[in-house]
């Protein structure tokens, strides 16, 4: 536990400057802090570490979302919350959980060797139906066991939207002895948003009488907040009649969310947003493409599908229908996008490439129409999470998010590469060898098995370490040496 | 934003061949070429076809996918004129003769144009007559309807040759027709009519009007094909021996060019049973050239047995055989795998794969997708196998591969500029070339896919 607050200075950008400048200096003060470490762990009593649970992948090239990629580095979480990425990252040793089982020493500590492989954020779904089970509401319907919930964790399916929300796809894992399932804690976020109607000339009528309601309410109390410091027996505002949902977008709470595909629609929904100053989400957002200039002045975020194909209006000579190039042109203007595919559930039915488990292809559609290769892997991570209101804990691969990571044999959004293992929450949730749907799939070639020590070198103690290190410093120095020799022979003859 | 630019296909064509041939030729090129327009008084023809100079194209990597040997070539140069493949190579042996248009597409790749053997899409819907359950008399090639938007859209993503065929509402049919995509009327798109004839086994003819069963269809298809077979055996003996003059019967004209091998029958047949009893009537007894469309569900199990016969593989839409026990023809031994359709086949030894959509079930403009997904799914593309099964292989099962199919000398220059890998479905098609016409530029129009 102190070994990892000790620690805790090393943050991820200046463990990267480290590793990339100054080597020598980041693994000595690390050795310092770990001798240190251990006379205290020593005395640690077993109870305090009684629900501790640590996960450590290395040799992986970290691809954190943050525009960042650490190659050959790792990743350590504790108790679900990303703890340390960098360099010389060690875990606790076996003997720091002296006094639990056996049997789950595994659960508490995992290491996961994934040299040659990438690491990505977990995906994103902003929206998808079955995946943690049944629809409906995701309380009353969720199940842990659910062949969709590891076919979209096989796809690195992390969080998705259900509905107003937001949920991780949380499997229910066990040991030895089961651990109660946390219905509670697989939700991250129930009000991810606000729906709003706009395909109606009367629900445009709604939308705008009852945010004009909410405004006219929010500065009557505004004003009333300041003017009942003097008079105090000034009554407060009425709320009778106003939308609480109107209110919570005026306020930022929560985005406001609306159905829209053609450009008077998009237009209109701008208009009503710069109006009243909000920042509107499109879902739809077929012709986007024609209006971005506009959506991107106010401030208007899109769901969109990269694949959506609507023929224009051959008889209207204006521009119209969907365009490959809809979410390049979108962000070009300054309006973020997350994309879904064209089916949002799981489709058993044969037809592989358009439901949620291809959500990479369908994000290669958008780089296909211009989007960039960033901005692609940002529109299934960072972006559906900001929408959401859950980037502080999901979306990218920082220092106390938490550790929903996915580990692929290759580039993501590459036609070929599958996710291998799949963790939520610092547990490992999916793994490609032991789950038999893609196993047969070019599986994973078995490792080497290697010296403990070499697997989990906080196993041994620092010294022991420190003089091997020293030793293969020596041994370096004198292979540089001899050639050195020979050519000055070879020089002199 | 882009915006159309309006102007024809035809003139953008020309004026995007001629303006980069300023900055990129040579000077003595340029001013012979002058000499050359200048002397013309017939309104030019674009570079590369019938009538125009020739176009060489410079290419970091040309896939030139022949069925055997190499299937590319870096720092490529790919010579046309008169719209066919006059030479291609490196650059270092292939030298580009003085007065040709030269296009350098720079780090784009060039690869063939796409052959598609299960197309919907190429005109108007009415292709699924159901008056008999047999119909090889009915022809698909009355339907076209050249520019036809969603076959257009194919285009768009790298089909240039497609066999449009009925659909599978009875056993069979009618007659396909092998058409070229991005020419402007019937007569230039056409290759080849009679392209296949349509049958369909189980599942779909079905749902004909009196619900037949698989028995009876079965019985009822070879005895059509049985007598057109004998139809095409008197007609053939008739004209050898010379003293009668044969005497022509519609119903079976198409069943005689299959028995001459100028056409081949593209079978809607898929689960494993139902395979095998294509591959036991058509190919086995009957002798015909037939080759497995679709073949999806289990019906890679056929997969030995086709080789030893010959039969090839079209497959799609379907990519993966799951574990749903509710499924049509669900064997139950495969319980918890999710099973790559073409990776079945290609395990059990066929190497004559092929990839279709049956557009618009699958929209046209996927195919490529279809190979992609085939390899997510297992599918060993360590030889391209991948593009082969998108241009070579169905252009070979289709008996057109000595025209399209693959960059070679002699062959239709059809060909793709991408971005990249044509498979993955981030690239990019930007430029299209039938028999060296330029049909499709994304610097003139639009991005349509």
């Amino acid at each position: 536990m102190k070994q990892i607050q000790n620690c805790k200075s090393l943050a991820i950008g200046l463990t990267a400057l480290f590793a990339l400048t100054l080597p020598v200096q980041a693994s000595a003060s690390f050795e310092d802090d770990k001798d240190k470490d251990k006379k205290e762990d020593e005395v640690e009593p077993v109870a305090e570490k009684d629900k501790d649970q640590y996960f450590l992948v290395h040799n992986a090239d970290i691809y954190t979302g943050t525009g960042t990629v650490l190659r050959s580095a790792s990743l350590l979480s504790k108790n679900g919350k990303i703890v340390k990425i960098g360099y010389d990252i060690e875990a606790p040793g076996r003997d720091y959980f002296k006094g639990i089982p056996e049997a789950e020493r595994e659960f508490r500590l995992r290491s996961l060797d994934a040299q040659g492989m990438r690491v990505y954020p977990g995906i994103v779904a902003i929206n998808s139906s079955g995946l943690p089970g049944t629809n409906g509401d995701f309380r009353d319907s969720v199940d842990p066991f659910s062949e969709n919930m590891v076919l979209g964790l096989s796809t690195g399916i992390t969080t998705t939207g259900v509905g107003r929300s937001a949920v991780k796809l949380k499997r229910y894992v066990s040991y030895e002895e089961p651990l109660p399932y946390d219905f509670d804690g697989i939700v991250l976020s129930d009000k991810t948003y606000a729906s709003l109607s706009w395909t109606t000339s009367s629900s445009r009528r709604d939308a705008r009488e009852k945010m004009s309601a909410a405004r006219d309410y929010l500065n009557a109390y505004r004003t009333w907040q300041e003017e009942v410091k003097k008079d105090k027996e000034l009554a407060e505002p009425e709320k009778k009649g106003v939308d609480s949902t109107y209110l919570e977008v005026l306020t930022g709470e929560t985005y406001a969310r609306f159905r829209a595909a053609d450009r008077a629609s998009l237009l209109g929904i701008a208009r009503f947003a710069q109006e009243f100053g909000f920042r509107p989400i499109i879902i739809g957002c077929r012709e986007g493409w024609i209006v971005a200039d506009e959506l991107g002045r106010a401030g208007a975020m899109a769901i969109v599908t990269a694949r959506e194909r609507r023929d224009k209006d051959e008889r209207l000579s204006a521009e119209g229908g969907s365009s490959i190039e809809n979410a390049a042109i979108l962000t070009k203007a300054g309006v973020q996008v997350a994309i879904i595919p064209g089916s949002n559930g799981v489709d058993l039915g044969g037809i592989a490439g358009q439901d949620i488990m291809h959500l990479p292809v369908e994000v290669g559609f958008a780089i296909r129409g211009g989007l960039s290769e960033e901005l692609a892997m940002a529109s299934i991570s960072t972006v559906p999470a900001r929408m959401m209101g859950i980037s502080d804990r999901v979306g990218t691969l920082e220092v106390g998010k938490d550790c929903d990571l996915i580990v692929t044999d290759g580039d993501l959004l590459h036609y070929q590469t599958f996710v291998q293992y799949t963790v939520v929450d610092g547990q490992l949730v999916y793994d490609k060898e032991e789950e038999l749907y893609f196993a047969h799939i070019r599986p994973r070639p078995e490792k080497e098995i290697a010296p403990e020590e070499a697997l989990d070198a906080g196993e041994n103690p620092p010294e022991t370490k420190k003089v091997e290190e020293e030793e293969e410093e020596d041994e370096e120095g004198d292979d540089e040496d001899k050639p050195k020799d020979k050519e000055e022979g070879d020089d002199d003859k | 934003m882009k915006r159309i630019i309006p102007v024809s296909l035809l003139l953008g064509a020309a004026l995007a061949l001629s303006t980069p041939a300023m900055a990129t030729s040579q000077v003595a090129v340029a001013g012979q070429s002058a000499v050359q327009n200048a002397s013309m008084k017939a309104p030019l023809a674009a570079p590369g076809v019938p009538g125009g100079r020739g176009l060489a194209i410079k290419t970091a990597k040309a896939l030139t996918v022949p069925l055997e040997g190499q299937q590319f070539i870096d720092g490529a140069v790919i010579l046309i004129k008169d719209g066919l493949i006059e030479a291609v190579g490196t650059a270092a042996e292939t030298p580009i003769p003085i007065g040709y248009e030269v296009l350098d597409v720079g780090d784009r790749w060039v690869s063939p144009g796409m052959v598609e053997l299960h197309a919907h899409i190429a005109g108007t819907f009415d292709i699924n007559d159901t008056v008999y359950l047999t119909n090889p008399g009915v022809r698909a090639s009355v339907s076209v309807r050249p520019g036809d938007r969603k076959m257009m859209m194919g285009l768009a993503g790298g089909v240039t040759t497609i066999l449009f065929i009925p659909g599978s509402g009875a056993n069979i049919g009618g007659q396909g027709v092998l058409l070229k995509i991005g020419l402007e009327d019937y007569e230039s798109m056409l290759i080849r009519d009679p392209g296949s004839m349509k049958l369909a086994q189980a599942g779909n003819p079905e749902r004909w009007t009196i619900n037949p069963g698989r028995s009876f269809m079965n019985w009822n298809t070879r005895n059509t094909l049985e007598r057109g077979v004998a139809y095409a055996k008197r007609f053939e003996k008739d004209q050898e021996k010379g003293t009668k003059r044969p005497k022509r019967d519609l119903q079976f004209e198409v069943i005689r060019a299959l028995y001459n091998n100028e056409a081949q029958i593209s079978t809607h047949t898929q689960i494993y049973q139902v395979a095998n009893m294509t591959l036991t009537m058509v190919a086995e007894e009957l002798g015909l050239p037939v080759f497995i469309d679709h073949g999806t569900f289990n019906a890679y199990r056929v997969a030995p047995r086709a080789v030893e016969l010959g039969v090839n593989a079209i497959l799609g839409p379907r990519n993966v055989d799951v574990p749903t026990p509710g499924m049509m023809g669900w064997a139950g031994t495969n319980p918890e795998r999710i099973q790559g359709v073409a990776a079945g086949y290609q395990e059990r030894g066929m190497k004559m794969i092929g990839f279709n959509t049956d557009s618009p079930v699958i929209p046209q403009e996927e195919l490529s997708l279809q190979a992609a997904i085939a390899v997510k799914y297992g599918f060993e593309d360590s030889e391209l196998q991948t593009i082969r099964g998108l241009t070579i292989i169905p252009a070979k099962t289709a008996g057109i591969d000595h025209l399209v199919g693959s960059i070679e000398v002699g062959k239709h220059a059809d060909l793709l500029i991408t971005t990249g890998d044509p498979v993955d479905p981030r690239s990019c098609v930007e430029r299209i070339f039938t028999e060296g016409k330029t049909v499709y530029d994304t610097s003139m129009e639009r991005q349509r896919w």
